[in-house]
């Protein structure tokens, strides 16, 4: 997750405040990603440590602007046009979880990939009224890549427990 | 209040069991989703669930009356259950409004009265400007529509959906599980929907799986603010 990029792209669109930016991203995220506010003041810090943004003076209530730089605009571009690595996946815990449980010899694996199945679609649930309720498009698309995330991994659920259970009536 | 109850369902093939005791109720207002592998009873559980076959044991009610008592089971059908599935849907000779009117006029209702139901049951589900166009006119997720509209057009307060998305792509897909949504929400219908798409199956307010013709689990997620 990039919240330097988050940020970047926010203030692509003019000067902000630290508190918008932070309103804005949670707003433009779905409120998927809550920011804290030192968060935000952390990276802008470094972000202007790195000469991606500058101070930009204060608004008419003496709030302190930033704006985008042109190296920062460069950085936008870059991280615009470079595709994201499947990595850092939390799905790895239930993968290896899974890859244990069909490995012991005394695990109902059938259990394992059931209780996972029902807390996927529980917040398959959740993600679906978050769905509902968004408002504007960057919202419910934000959300929407949860949905087909969560979705995936059903699947995948789906996918484990037929396999398995060829494995085990081939075997006895 | 309770739209239709299946107590410890039974139905077997020959040697095949296809549902083996399974109990279920969906309440007006309430979207329960069926899920399950192919040959697990899903499409069986819905059949019985509408009057569309009878079960080998155990008793299956719609709005209270037990169908095992009812004569005339397609009147029950024509007036209590609407069904939609993935194709096969409407009438290709007629419009989209005459498609929706037709099981209405089956029933006896006049013309003219069978044509304002439909106009009304196609502005529920978005519809009315198909009303005089025919169904090779219609995008896949207008023609979906209209069937949902015939499916619940005058009283009938259950619909039975198998697989409605199927050959939709998901923004479709979501299309139309925003407008069942929407008949359980505002108009009090109660929808039971086959699907093998998890994404699908989330907007319910139940899950349910079923496995060899039983129900394993139900991921019952009934929040205060669904309402």
């Amino acid at each position: 997750m990039s919240i330097r990029h988050g940020l970047l792209a926010l203030l692509n669109g003019g000067p902000r405040y630290g508190y918008q930016l932070r309103t804005e991203f949670e707003a433009s995220t779905g409120a998927t990603w809550p920011l804290n506010i030192g968060q935000v003041y952390t990276t802008l810090a470094r972000l202007e440590r790195d000469g991606l943004v500058t101070p930009n003076g204060a608004d008419e209530q003496g709030r302190a602007l930033y704006a985008i730089t042109d190296a920062g605009r460069a950085e936008l571009e870059r991280w615009f046009a470079t595709p994201v690595a499947q990595s850092d996946r939390p799905r790895d815990e239930l993968a290896i979880k899974i890859a244990m449980a069909v490995a012991g010899a005394d695990v109902d694996v059938g259990a394992v990939i059931h209780n996972q199945r029902m807390a996927t679609m529980r917040a398959l649930q959740d993600l679906t009224r978050a769905k509902r309720a968004a408002t504007g498009v960057a919202q419910s698309l934000v959300v929407d890549g949860l949905i087909f995330k969560a979705e995936a991994e059903q699947r995948w659920l789906d996918h484990c427990e037929a396999v398995a259970r060829t494995s085990k009536e081939k075997n006895v | 209040m309770t739209v239709v109850k299946l107590r410890d369902v039974t139905r077997v093939h020959g040697q095949v069991r296809a549902l083996g005791g399974v109990s279920l109720e969906v309440s007006a207002g309430e979207l329960v989703a069926v899920m399950g592998p192919s040959g697990s009873g899903k499409s069986t559980l819905l059949n019985l669930a509408g009057g569309l076959d009878r079960p080998t044991s155990g008793a299956v009610e719609i709005e209270g009356r037990d169908l095992a008592a009812v004569r005339d089971l397609a009147a029950v059908r024509r007036r209590s259950v609407g069904y939609v599935f993935q194709d096969l849907n409407l009438i290709p000779s007629l419009t989209a409004a005459e498609n929706v009117m037709l099981p209405r006029e089956f029933d006896g209702v006049p013309a003219r009265r069978a044509r304002t139901e439909a106009m009304v049951a196609l502005a529920e589900v978005g519809a009315e400007e198909t009303a005089g166009r025919f169904p090779e006119e219609l995008s896949g997720g207008q023609r979906q529509r209209v069937a949902i509209a015939r499916a619940l057009a005058g009283e009938r307060r259950l619909l039975l959906a198998d697989e409605p998305t199927g050959a939709l792509d998901t923004a479709t897909g979501d299309e139309i599980l925003r407008v069942l949504r929407s008949r359980c929400d505002e108009a009090g219908a109660a929808v039971l929907l086959v699907t093998h798409e998890p994404r699908y199956a989330a907007w319910a307010d139940r899950v349910i799986y079923l496995r060899d013709g039983l129900i394993v689990d139900a991921a019952d997620v009934r929040l205060e603010s669904a309402r």
